[in-house]
């Protein structure tokens, strides 16, 4: 054996890995600063969606969102609606009016959006915009999609 | 620098003596990181996130005032006369439908035709953008086409608009 031969050591065979975890750590960066978890008092429904929306994407604060929903969405017929405040199960608009008074007496300055499936009869949406009047309430904020160009100014 | 050697004794005494770099290749190649745990983890999240996120269209709201403590209808007592606008269901679809303007012979068929109206109307002696417009909606109208109705008011540049009774 050649005790002169140069000393040349094996090439490494590891998989670079770095820039692979550089993407998908982007990844996963984006997909966490684009989800927004669902609130609760939104309860998924059919909105309106008017031709080149004015509604404001705006968060209030001191609020009672009302959702009026539909009870079997899914068949064509059917009219029957289900009324609640927030996350809470459907309630009758007794519950619904004594809940609101004790709101308004807790926060005076309390504002009311009305989220109400875009196929509910306006009829069962005046209910509630009958309620909101009788305790003294004046900001009632109806909920609707928004444009894809934003309201035009 | 002169290389450190290491002594390592031999079964038969012999002393003998190994080279740097053997012992740092060799130590090197202990503290390599494994870094497969970290990925799977990683691909793990990444599926989650990519799984699970919708893409839901944004929700705005739009403003709407109410008459201080009573019935709707006093949303008619209003010291200028307002525009007043009636939706009317005409048939038992929910595209069945009427926009009526009161006092006014343009009958709009469209909520854009109606903004567009409004807009016009506002031209005119005597209105302006602080007219105030009331919307008197039969009972068995489709909620869409109420917020349809508000919205061409809003975009309309009508500042007071309110429900009133049909």
């Amino acid at each position: 054996m050649d005790s002169t031969k140069k000393y040349h050591p094996r090439p490494s065979l590891t998989f670079n890995m770095a820039p692979m975890i550089d993407v998908v750590f982007l990844l996963i960066i984006f997909f966490v600063l684009v989800s927004t978890f669902a609130s609760a008092e939104r309860i998924p429904m059919e909105l309106p969606d008017p031709d080149s929306s004015q509604a404001l994407n705006v968060k209030l604060t001191d609020r009672a969102i009302i959702n009026v929903q539909l009870v079997d969405p899914d068949s064509p017929g059917s009219s029957e609606v289900a009324y609640s405040i927030g996350p809470n199960r459907p309630q009758s608009l007794a519950v619904i009016s004594e809940r609101l008074m004790a709101h308004k007496r807790a926060v005076p300055d309390l504002k009311v959006v009305i989220r109400a499936d875009k196929r509910v009869r306006y009829g069962d949406v005046r209910e509630i915009m009958e309620i909101v009047a009788e305790h003294g309430i004046e900001m009632m904020n109806i909920v609707a999609h928004v444009g894809d160009a934003g309201p035009a100014s | 620098m002169k290389a450190a050697r290491v002594n390592h004794a031999s079964g038969n005494g012999a002393v003998h003596f190994r080279p740097r770099r053997k012992r740092t290749q060799r130590e090197l190649t202990a503290l390599t990181l494994n870094l497969a745990p970290m990925v799977d983890v990683v691909f793990l999240l990444l599926i989650f996130f990519i799984s699970t996120t919708t893409f839901k269209r944004a929700e705005g709201i739009l403003p709407a005032q109410l008459p201080k403590q009573g019935n709707m209808a006093d949303a008619l007592a209003l010291p200028i006369s307002p525009i007043i606008v009636h939706l009317q269901q005409t048939g038992p679809g929910p595209a069945d439908y009427v926009i009526r303007v009161e006092d006014f012979v343009d009958t709009p068929t469209t909520f854009s035709e109606l903004s567009a109206f409004l807009k016009r109307v506002q031209e005119n002696p005597g209105f302006d953008d602080e007219t105030p417009v009331v919307l008197k909606t039969s009972p068995d109208v489709q909620w869409d086409h109420v917020v349809g109705c508000w919205n061409a008011a809003v975009a309309a540049g009508c500042k007071h608009v309110s429900f009133g009774v049909e």
